[in-house]
């Protein structure tokens, strides 16, 4: 996903102060057909683009503006329209609302503590030997590597009542953990699936951020230290401001990945999460394919996207800052 | 945000499916006495996993014998349990659909209803008359039959001969008796870990069944509307027996009975409700879970599980249906399948390896079979979930077991955790 690559988005080279004489080239260029080859070399990849993602997208709008049941699909018949019904449905009832508040808490706790803890990990490879800064980064290398789902059911295990690891340590320390439920209080069983969410988040953050750490020159620190400013000083007014885009960045794309987090909790809970575990991608996976509220679960979406869509603007405007600064 | 793309592409895929689906009209009923020259032609069977794991041997014969009188070959697809509804939809929506497919009981009125399958004619399947109806009720629709039962799973007492020898138990006869075991086995064998009946509180068919043990239904039709009647006193009633039960449980309150038979085969449970085979995996599993076939291993409980009928509480009857597909290529090749895979010679079979058959003629026989005697008993005093088109959704949207949860966890009382289901099945069954 594009997202994904901080480069990614393609964007015309900033012009810059015009030298003399380009003023001439560039409007003699403008004036034949090769001013569209940057466009015509771009269309296959927007044609993809489009294709993948647009197309879909398209479908589910329009298909929240309809009422698909299971006879509409399995005979192919058009459904029904319903105009804004859906909207109004999801939109007033109070179920929804939940599980919208309940994703945003989530949201923000998760990613406050992945990009705390990724910073915090980013600094100590700073400080660690080298032998010792490459077996973090190879050590995070596999927990990034594990894909989503592994990693899950490798949770689910640690913390299942009856044969996990977790209440056995616990019990064998003394504390009353035999057969302990982990999800029958939502605030524990969410604590088990922010853990992992963190967990499995941290590599990225820590890695991205440990190579704008290079970045701060260590004679601006040494000279603030030789000034008389304390650690935390120094943290606050050199490391942090020269870090800041970045971690700008790794925070809007970890809250847009947690945003639309669907995995963990659907696993953990073995693919039928009570309405204590609902996130809105859950939430509206449930009620398209497991109530066969199609349409229902196409509005659920789209304003999923929409609430995404706030944020994506946030990371977009962040990408051109940075690309003015070059 | 991949997600909801994801998601996106495969509700696309779907719709796409569903737009160029073939049109051709299914109308008449697929004959399953014709004589069809299936020669070069494969019939595509979908069954659930337990045909493979359970009665392989039950499948191969049919084949052979539907191959011999037809000619055709089979082609089998097994399924998983879990979240197969929706492959079936997406595959339903599409124009590459299966000839023969197998549901849930519970699952089958949905499709019915939604004109997923082929009307059949009833009689020329044997043992129809008989059909048992927590099987056959699901396939009639508008008083027309659209799928043939195929097994029936009944669940009864399971318990830990071992244990209630050491205590000094007999058999439970009564009610009465199996809340005093579980009493008795709690008390003599202390540890945080010991469930004197195990009962894990998101066990839906075990909830459902103490619910209606007072002579209360789980909802009812009204006119042309279904009205939830879980809050009705008696079901109340139900409930408290079944919260009171699930006190002697140290398991989970929170789980399924998915990994009930791995629990129980630790030993340190003294009872628990389940179906007649799960007596039978806790005692032995296959070496490698991942392969059905593989060599079996006893387990610290093997030869001493019992089963006798649940007293006093109906038995769920589970079970499965097959049907034919509406949009099934060989509609007569299936029907012939099917008829040879109901039959009485492929019940008989299937009665050998500790299911219960499709017919209430044949269920002597069933109880005749060593182990199976509880089964049987159970299935004769049997409840089925309401008729509604929409109850798989009840199911799906987990009504009952967050119900069942809330009370037993003690996070609602009976009274509120029972209104709010009920509030919860009238907007589903209504919708």
């Amino acid at each position: 996903m594009s997202v994904a690559s901080p480069s990614a988005p393609a964007r015309p080279t900033p012009p810059g102060p015009p030298a003399p004489g380009a003023h001439v080239r560039r409007k003699r260029r403008s004036s034949t057909s090769s001013g569209l080859v940057p466009y015509a070399l771009a269309l296959p990849a927007l044609f993809l683009l489009f294709a993948l993602l647009g197309y879909p997208m398209v479908r589910m709008v329009v298909l929240s503006f309809q009422n698909m049941r299971l006879r509409e699909l399995f005979a192919g018949l058009t459904p029904p329209w319903v105009g804004l019904d859906n909207y109004t449905k999801v939109l007033t009832d109070s179920v929804f609302w939940t599980v919208a508040l309940r994703t945003t808490v989530f949201t923000v706790v998760s990613v406050a503590l992945t990009v705390t803890i990724g910073l915090a990990v980013a600094m100590l490879m700073r400080r660690v030997a080298p032998s010792i800064r490459i077996a973090m980064i190879v050590v995070m290398m596999f927990v990034w590597a594990m894909p989503q789902l592994v990693a899950t059911q490798i949770f689910r295990w640690l913390v299942d009542a009856d044969f996990g690891v977790i209440n056995y340590l616990l019990t064998l320390i003394g504390l009353d953990y035999e057969s302990h439920s982990w999800f029958a209080e939502p605030l524990e069983g969410w604590a088990v699936i922010t853990s992992l969410v963190v967990w499995a988040g941290i590599p990225f953050i820590a890695i991205t951020l440990n190579a704008g750490l290079t970045q701060v020159p260590k004679e601006l620190i040494e000279a603030a230290t030789v000034d008389g400013a304390s650690p935390w000083q120094a943290f606050r007014n050199i490391t942090l401001p020269i870090l800041k885009q970045l971690i700008v960045i790794v925070t809007t794309l970890s809250a847009i990945w947690n945003f639309g987090l669907f995995t963990q909790p659907w696993v953990i809970r073995d693919g039928r999460p009570s309405s204590d575990y609902q996130t809105l991608a859950t939430y509206a996976y449930s009620t398209a394919f497991k109530t066969n509220n199609y349409s229902l679960g196409s509005a659920i979406s789209v304003i999923t996207v929409i609430l995404l869509a706030a944020v994506m603007v946030f990371y977009i405007r962040q990408m051109f800052k940075i690309g003015d600064v070059d | 945000m991949k997600r909801k793309i994801a998601l996106a592409a495969a509700l696309t895929a779907a719709l796409l499916a569903a737009a160029c689906g073939n049109d051709s009209s299914n109308s008449g009923t697929p004959d399953a006495n014709a004589s069809v020259d299936g020669k070069g032609k494969t019939l595509k069977v979908w069954l659930m996993v337990d045909a493979q794991s359970g009665w392989k041997n039950v499948v191969d014969q049919a084949n052979e014998r539907f191959t011999a009188a037809t000619g055709a070959q089979v082609q089998i697809d097994y399924q998983q349990w879990g979240d197969h509804l929706a492959k079936v939809d997406a595959t339903l929506a599409g124009s590459e659909v299966p000839d023969v497919m197998e549901l849930g009981n519970t699952e089958m009125p949905k499709y019915v209803f939604n004109g997923a399958f082929h009307e059949l004619d009833k009689a020329q399947y044997e043992n129809s008359a008989t059909w048992l109806t927590g099987l056959s009720a699901p396939c009639e629709f508008e008083g027309k039959t659209w799928c043939v039962p195929y097994y029936a799973g009944a669940r009864v007492l399971i318990y830990n001969t071992d244990l209630f020898t050491k205590a000094g138990l007999q058999p439970p006869k009564t009610y009465a008796d199996v809340v005093t075991a579980a009493k008795t086995l709690k008390e003599k064998n202390p540890g945080a870990k010991f469930s004197g009946f195990y009962a894990p509180g998101a066990h839906q068919y075990m909830g459902l069944a103490w619910a209606v043990s007072g002579g209360g239904t789980i909802a009812k039709q009204e006119g042309d509307k279904w009205v939830g009647t879980l809050s009705d006193p008696k079901v109340q009633e139900g409930l408290t027996k079944w919260k009171e039960i699930t006190s002697y449980s140290s398991g989970d309150k929170t789980k399924n009975e998915q990994d009930q038979s791995a629990i129980f085969a630790q030993g340190t449970s003294g009872m628990m409700y389940g179906a007649g085979w799960e007596a039978s995996s806790a005692q032995e599993q296959p070496k490698d879970p991942n392969d059905p076939a593989s060599a079996k291993v006893k387990t610290k409980v093997a030869g001493k599980v019992a089963t006798v009928a649940m007293p006093e509480v109906p038995s769920f009857l589970g079970g499965s249906n097959v049907g034919i597909a509406a949009k099934a290529p060989n509609p007569e090749l299936a029907a012939q399948w099917i008829k040879i895979f109901t039959d009485t010679k492929s019940q008989e079979l299937l009665i050998e390896k500790g299911a219960l058959p499709n017919a209430t003629s044949l269920l002597d026989k069933a109880a005749a079979k060593e182990g199976n005697e509880a089964s049987a008993q159970a299935a004769k005093n049997s409840f089925f979930v309401p008729m509604a088109p929409k109850w798989a959704e009840v199911e799906s949207a987990n009504v009952i077991q967050q119900m069942l949860v809330s009370i037993a966890t003690g996070k609602a009382t009976v009274a509120d955790a029972t209104k709010k289901a009920d509030d919860q099945i009238n907007t589903i069954l209504n919708s």
